[in-house]
């Protein structure tokens, strides 16, 4: 399960490198570097696995109806990048520790790259597609924290959104792909999906599902045309670049290729989409490297042309071109991290990034100069740094593939100019800031950074000699594993000695460094030209664009939709259910009156029928009046529970009554303040409309009604009715549905209950309105806050109340009653006292502190549902008892009378709250009536 | 000769009901119509309790008993509302 | 005899319960009206429920006590809901058909003296 453990650290460190931050500034940073060396020894004891040739797969089982597990495997390619993130993380926290000044909040910065390093792990060790894909996500999401990390500036936040944009859409597209892959193979385990190559490339839906996954990919990988996120992600901390844009986030769209490279590669479909994308990508970044005057926008878009070019050695789809695609991974991963730390050093030291003031730093800096030079020389592909290496690879790759095809020189030579230009801009990189005279106009006088920050580069300039020098004693193992992971079965031979003899890779890659020397020395007009063209291929306008035209097109479409009218939404709501229930109704085919014979009506429920009818229809006439209108309100709820009670559903009779006079006592308060009378606003043809919309939604829902109780009615309610004694161990199956059959309904149901009356109490608790001090028509208010009479009978009632709340609650297991209900009547007992004797009374006798009594309500609840698991059944299965208690008799004892003790609770908790809390807003306008009244 | 009692008695609660509402639509005063709507509480529980004894069944006191209690707290929070403005205080 | 006495009790229960709504619909202003529901419907519901208590504990199911809880429950509130609507209708001046007493005027609106509460 160690797996496990290397993907959970991280976010777990990720609080704890945010919290710990609060000792003090570097902590956090003592705390992340730690948090990885961890990860990094919980990955050790399956290091040798992928050498022996063995892949780890570890599992918990997590929603396996959906074919979902948390599986994670570890094989050479996963092994490559984990020790990739882990490695290259540890370096970048070092770096970052040096590089974030006094006013950056180091808990936050580290709490994001640890969320991102695990998110990333993730990924590479992903077993399951599903799981892969969660992790894609949750990379964008920490990617877009990172980049937006100075979150005080504009351009960051722009490039954090745009990035998260791009990549966000890619993964929706990914998603769609990852769907169609599971669906070909009948598993989202890569094992399956990975031995099922012929399967999936003969399917149908094939081309679909490579688009789609490759949007993902490029996107994440910044292909043409998805590159221009990139540059505009350099708005973050250089160390954050130096992590996303080397070894990890941009690398997540090339591991996906390498990873599914068996079962996607090798059709005419993936070479022309795959080349293409990376040989476009490949000559865009190289081309616009050499022309950006910003050190880090240089190396944004060498990141970019790098990324193709490993894009590329995979679309070339043959067992060698992938080896040369990992090994280009890997030195792509040291001298791109290396040279942004670089990057880093110099922005710290000169306080700009502009090339065209940066020259002559030698001087200054030679150590971290002599650094850079080796970085970018092996950035550029010069012999003895690692660079070349995977670059001869690369170059031979093309011409092989090229021999089989038309058009045969195309490839190589394009590949070739894309060289040229790599030579050049690492050379620029080189001589313009290091040399080319003196610098202008720094802001600050730049020297030697402190020793530990160069400790990073030192490590990575080093893997460059050693693996461009030794390459067969350094990487090679490494290397072969990773290849044999990407291919799923051992790699064909291949050399990594530097001289091969003179062949074309070679005679290539000297052209490449002739043609980028000459064109540097050449590189006035060129650039000349090159701010002439300018803006012909911006990416980043046409993005804008898109972006500009989709959000006037929800404007409109809102402002269509929604004009700010009320009457208007309810009309459209209402006519299109009315149109969509017509013609589902008359498409079917079925008669409004069902084949179910009709009861007897007798005298009283007809009467209380008419009645309710009558009254339902006054209170439309008396709208106006708002207090009327309440009191006749009143009336009808009465009614509505009396036809509860004759049609056999007591416990809703029950709640019917208790929930109106809530009802009626939260509309007085808030009609307090309140205008007393509606005044008339519609014109008389709108009115006239509006009574005929009325009567047809009136007329569909009871046609509604109508057909489905004429109609023979089967349904899960006997099945509740069947196994509601066996089953839940009582008679009520009304609350056995709500604490068992469905209690994990009820206890989300009550914890957006405790939400609500938290909610309204943040809004309340500070709100205080000045409310009128006399009535509508101008008289005052009376005198006698608290009448004798009604403080003291009140006072007599709450005992009395209390027995029915708790008389209904202790039966309601068996019959009409529960927790619900005699919460709801707990409340209005209370109510009443605040009522009768006001606040000030109530809170010297009551706790006014309601929280706790939430919070206990909703601990019992989850409480309850645990102790089940504990007894190793599912969550919140009830257990009963009969219980024999003398003088009582037999008394049934349910593990859901628990449960419905904490949804009381709940209710009894939230309603008061919310009802006190409104009651209280005004509390300050009475300034002269606070003394409690001496009754 | 109980069934006949219960029924006239249903018949003349069935009136007063009739006749609560009546008061309850009509007004004129808005301590009319929350006196009629305390007035229905109670003939409701009255038909409750000769629904009970009709069906000889006892299902129907609970509902009876949470009538008188919400029947007051709505009366007390209207008359108060009509007394003070603001009902807690 | 039972069910004689059950009848009686039913009936004339019943009935005031009747008479009070009637008061309460047809007499002339809100002070009269208020006499018929909390005098008459109190008594007449009083009587149901004590013609109920009667019934359901002669079934051989031991002593009903639900009612009684009713019952203590309308006694203890008319009385409040009867004087705070009265309280009410004073304090709007609803119209009375006899010309209100000088006390009704409620002279203590404006001096607002609290000694005697």
């Amino acid at each position: 399960m160690n797996l496990f453990f290397v993907v959970l650290i991280p976010f777990l460190g990720a609080g704890l490198a945010a919290w710990v931050s609060r000792f003090g500034r570097l902590q956090s940073a003592w705390m992340a570097g730690g948090v990885t060396l961890v990860a990094l020894i919980a990955l050790t004891p399956s290091l040798p696995a992928p050498f022996l040739g063995e892949t780890l797969v570890q599992r918990i089982p997590w929603i396996p109806a959906l074919g979902l597990d948390l599986v994670l495997r570890l094989d050479g390619l996963g092994l490559l990048f984990a020790l990739m993130v882990l490695g290259m993380g540890l370096l970048v926290i070092l770096y970052a520790r040096y590089y974030l000044a006094e006013r950056d909040c180091m808990g936050r910065f580290y709490g994001y790259l640890l969320l991102f390093m695990g998110s990333m792990l993730g990924i590479v060790l992903s077993e399951n597609l599903i799981l892969l894909l969660m992790f894609w996500e949750l990379t964008s999401l920490s990617s877009f924290l990172l980049i937006s990390y100075w979150q005080h500036r504009e351009d960051a936040r722009t490039g954090a959104r745009m990035a998260l944009a791009v990549t966000g859409l890619g993964g929706l597209a990914m998603l769609g792909g990852f769907v169609l892959l599971g669906e070909m193979v009948g598993s989202y385990d890569l094992s399956v999906v990975l031995a099922n190559g012929e399967l999936i490339r003969s399917d149908p839906l094939y081309t679909p599902m490579l688009v789609l996954i490759l949007l993902g990919a490029f996107t994440k990988s910044a292909q043409f045309p998805f590159h221009f996120w990139l540059p505009h992600a350099m708005a973050a901390p250089t160390p954050v670049s130096a992590y996303l844009h080397s070894a990890t986030l941009v690398k997540a769209g090339v591991f996906l290729l390498a990873r599914l490279f068996p079962v996607l590669s090798g059709t005419s479909q993936w070479s022309i989409l795959v080349i293409g994308a990376g040989l476009a990508t490949l000559l865009i970044g190289a081309y616009f490297a050499l022309f950006k005057h910003d050190i880090k926008g240089l190396l944004a878009y060498s990141t970019i042309s790098h990324l193709g070019l490993i894009t590329l050695l995979f679309g070339i789809g043959t067992p060698l071109a992938a080896v040369a695609g990992v090994f280009h991974i890997i030195n792509h991963a040291t001298f791109k991290a290396s040279l942004f730390m670089a990057a880093g050093i110099i922005d710290h030291e000169c306080g700009t990034r502009d090339m065209r003031r940066i020259n002559g730093l030698w001087r200054y800096m030679p150590y971290t100069g002599t650094l850079a030079m080796v970085a970018a020389a092996a950035m550029a592909g010069v012999p003895l740094f690692n660079g070349f290496l995977s670059k001869e690879m690369f170059f031979g790759e093309t011409v092989t593939f090229s021999a089989n095809h038309t058009w045969d020189w195309l490839l190589p030579a394009a590949v070739v100019v894309a060289g040229i230009f790599a030579v050049a801009y690492s050379l620029r990189f080189i001589h313009d800031v290091f040399f080319n005279g003196d610098p202008i106009d720094l802001p600050k006088t730049p020297h030697e950074p402190p020793r530990w920050m160069k400790v990073p580069v030192e490590i990575l300039v080093a893997i460059c000699l050693l693996v461009g020098i030794l390459p067969a004693f350094t990487v090679a193992p490494l290397l072969y594993v990773a290849a044999t992971g990407v291919l799923q079965t051992a790699p064909p031979d291949y050399d990594l000695a530097i001289w091969h003899g003179v062949n074309a890779a070679l005679i290539m890659s000297v052209i490449a460094l002739i043609g980028g020397i000459l064109i540097y020395a050449g590189r006035r007009p060129l650039f000349n030209l090159a701010t002439k063209l300018e803006g012909l291929l911006d990416a980043r306008a046409v993005f804008d664009g898109l972006l500009k035209g989709l959000l006037a097109l929800a404007g409109a479409v809102t402002r269509i939709l929604d004009t700010g009218s009320l009457q208007r939404m309810l009309l459209v709501f209402i006519l299109s259910a009315l149109t969509l229930g017509t013609v589902g109704f008359l498409g079917g085919g079925a008669p409004l009156t069902g084949d179910r014979d009709l009861l007897p009506a007798d005298a009283v429920s007809l009467l209380v029928t008419i009645a309710l009818i009558i009254v339902a229809l006054w209170t439309v006439v008396l709208h106006r009046r708002r207090l009327t209108a309440l009191i006749v309100m009143g009336a009808l709820g009465l009614l509505v529970s009396l036809i509860f009670v004759k049609f056999s559903a007591p416990d809703l009779a029950l709640t019917q009554l208790s929930v109106e006079v809530v009802t009626i006592v939260l509309l007085l308060l808030a009609l307090y303040f309140l205008p007393q009378y509606s005044p008339a606003e519609s014109s008389w043809p709108r009115r006239v409309r509006d009574i005929g919309v009325a009567c047809l939604a009136g007329g569909g829902a009871a046609a509604l009604t109508w057909s489905v109780l004429t109609r023979p009615y089967e349904s899960i309610a006997d099945y509740f009715l069947e196994n509601s004694v066996p089953g839940g161990g009582g008679a009520n199956v009304v609350n056995v549905i709500l604490v068992d059959f469905r209690g994990f309904d009820t206890l989300g149901e009550i914890s957006v209950l405790a939400l609500a009356g938290l909610g309204i109490y943040a809004m309340l608790k500070d709100l205080r309105l000045p409310g009128p001090t006399c009535d509508a028509r101008g008289r005052p208010w009376n005198w006698d806050m608290h009448p004798v009479i009604m403080a003291a009978l009140t006072r007599l009632l709450l005992p009395l109340a209390l027995l029915v709340s708790a008389f209904i609650f202790l039966r309601g297991h068996n019959l009409p009653g529960g927790g619900f209900i005699a919460g709801l009547i707990t409340a209005i007992a209370l109510i009443m006292q605040y009522l009768a004797n006001g606040v000030e009374w109530t809170h010297v006798r009551m706790t006014s502190n309601l929280h706790p009594v939430i919070g206990a309500g909703l601990l019992i609840g989850l409480l309850t549902g645990l102790a089940s698991l504990v007894f190793g059944y599912p969550f919140l299965t009830s257990a009963f008892t009969h219980v024999h208690w003398p003088v009582i008799g037999d008394f049934e004892l349910a593990s859901a009378i628990a449960f419905d003790l904490g949804v009381y609770l709940v209710v009894v908790g939230a309603t008061l709250l919310i009802l006190v809390h409104l009651g209280l807003m005004h509390h300050a306008s009475h300034p002269g009536e606070q003394e409690p009244n001496h009754a | 000769m109980l069934s006949i009692a219960v029924s006239i008695a249903f018949a003349l609660v069935s009136g007063a009901l009739l006749l609560s509402l009546f008061r309850l639509l009509r007004g004129p005063d808005k301590p009319d119509r929350i006196l009629a709507l305390d007035t229905l509480y109670i003939n409701t529980i009255a038909l409750l309790v000769l629904l009970g004894i009709h069906l000889s069944s006892s299902l129907y006191f609970e509902a009876a008993l949470l009538i008188a209690m919400m029947g007051f707290v709505g009366t007390v929070a209207l008359c108060k509302y009509l007394l003070r403005g603001d009902i807690i205080e | 005899m039972l069910e004689m006495l059950l009848s009686v009790l039913i009936v004339v229960g019943a009935l005031f319960t009747f008479i009070g709504s009637l008061g309460l619909a047809r007499l002339g202003d809100f002070y009269t009206r208020l006499h018929g529901p909390t005098k008459a419907t109190t008594l007449g519901v009083g009587a149901l429920l004590i013609a109920s208590v009667l019934y359901f504990s002669t079934r051989g199911e031991g002593l009903s006590l639900h009612e009684i809880l009713v019952t203590l429950f309308l006694f203890i509130t008319a009385p409040v809901s009867a004087h705070l609507l009265a309280k009410a209708a004073l304090h709007l001046r609803v119209r009375s058909i006899a010309p209100p007493p000088p006390e009704a005027e409620d002279p203590l609106a404006d001096t607002r003296v609290r000694a005697g509460d």
